[in-house]
């Protein structure tokens, strides 16, 4: 995937952003990976998206002036395509967990703002997260109409596993990572140097992979 | 047994996985009738079990009944929700493989409340895509990863005279194949007017 995403000067714009565009595709890349494969839902990176969104357009712009008999037209409209399916793969999955967990992650949002710490979920997804919420509460709502009181709401929240096994690559020398195996007793702790690869249940690194010294592949 | 039409509908949810059976109104009806049924015996039970402070005098020889009644209750209202529930995902599967515009056939399967979900489901989908980048972001296309700029595609019904977005005009007849952009075809390929050889 990496050399197949390398766009030549023609369509990148001279923007006086910190990051190239290729150094915006890596970082939307390892997202969607993240994205993926972790079981829970991570925090937004609403930024890179909206950027990527400009640079897509702006590169759409300037492919409508290359005559469609130019052999590269072809090569750049495939790229372009491939950088859309990654952004838009990145946005519906996200949709996706937002959806399938969104009794807990708007629980653990409503904790977050109490805490004043980041929000995992952009304003869009919010109110995205609520209306879902609330559209499903209604239509129970509407079918348990004949016996109020019988509902049992706490049975309802859908949880991930986030036990699970994941491969991960880490991007510097890390020590003492505990290994949260349920057994408080006897934890194991391990090391990782920069650029090895490991495969452990998310919990352990979850934290990591927030903040980005690790990435899921 | 109790709660045993319940479970039929979970049978009827695991016979159908990805498809939507019609809405088992009459099944539903009998489930949502016995819960009502062992509600009131519960309480009836409850209030002879409890003693006068309100608590549950185990001795009782209702005692058993009840706590057999309250799981069976329990039980039903679980099945009757993962029923309603697990039919949402499948619609919700559905919004995105046709769009917010169902087929009949399909709409013909529903219940008044589902419909009015799906609406609401597809308004804030479509809410939500308008809010990325500067224009709004259909994310309904690029579903699956591009292989080639070019598809083949046949078309299935006559459709008539379509524009692509450069300009040309197609006309676009029953049984006629053409090879077109991916990104161009996408869309009527979800719509069901063309088919995609590969």
């Amino acid at each position: 995937m990496d050399d197949t995403l390398e766009i030549d000067n023609l369509a990148v714009s001279e923007s006086e952003d910190e990051l190239s565009l290729e150094q915006m595709i890596e970082v939307i890349e390892e997202a969607w990976l993240n994205e993926k494969f972790a079981p829970e839902i991570l925090p937004h990176k609403t930024e890179i998206v909206e950027l990527l969104l400009g640079q897509i357009t702006h590169m759409e712009e300037q492919l409508q002036q290359v005559s469609s008999t130019d052999f590269k037209k072809g090569i750049h409209q495939m790229e372009l395509d491939r950088l859309k399916y990654l952004v838009t793969s990145y946005l519906r999955m996200r949709l996706e967990k937002i959806e399938t967990f969104f009794t807990l992650i708007l629980k653990q949002e409503q904790q977050r703002t109490e805490k004043n710490e980041e929000p995992y979920l952009n304003p869009n997804e919010f109110e995205f997260a609520q209306e879902y919420e609330q559209s499903i509460k209604d239509h129970f709502e509407s079918i348990m109409s004949f016996c109020p009181n019988v509902m049992d709401t706490e049975a309802q929240i859908i949880s991930p596993n986030v036990n699970s096994m994941i491969i991960l690559k880490s991007k510097k020398n890390i020590e003492g990572i505990t290994v949260d195996d349920g057994n408080a007793e006897n934890n194991d702790l391990i090391d990782l140097t920069s650029g090895s690869q490991i495969l452990i249940n998310y919990n352990s690194i979850a934290s990591l992979l927030k903040n980005g010294d690790v990435h899921l592949i | 047994m109790f709660a045993e039409k319940a479970c039929n509908l979970i049978k009827e949810l695991s016979r159908n996985e990805g498809v939507l059976p019609p809405y088992n109104m009459d099944l539903v009806k009998e489930v949502c009738t016995e819960i009502k049924l062992l509600d009131e015996q519960n309480k009836s039970d409850g209030a002879a079990v409890a003693n006068e402070s309100g608590i549950a005098n185990y001795s009782n020889e209702l005692y058993p009944t009840l706590r057999v009644g309250v799981a069976a209750v329990k039980r039903n209202v679980r099945c009757l929700m993962a029923y309603h529930y697990n039919r949402l995902r499948t619609l919700r599967t559905m919004r995105w493989e046709f769009g917010s515009v169902l087929p009949p056939d399909v709409k013909a399967n529903l219940n008044s409340n589902e419909i009015e979900w799906f609406s609401k489901y597809s308004r804030s989908l479509t809410k939500y895509m308008m809010s990325l980048g500067d224009e709004g972001l259909n994310l309904g296309v690029n579903l699956r990863p591009p292989k080639s700029l070019y598809i083949e595609v046949r078309c299935l019904v006559d459709y008539g005279k379509y524009e692509l977005s450069d300009g040309t005009v197609l006309l676009l007849k029953k049984d006629s194949r053409h090879f077109l952009p991916r990104s161009e075809c996408e869309e009527l390929i979800t719509q069901g007017v063309f088919q995609h050889i590969v």
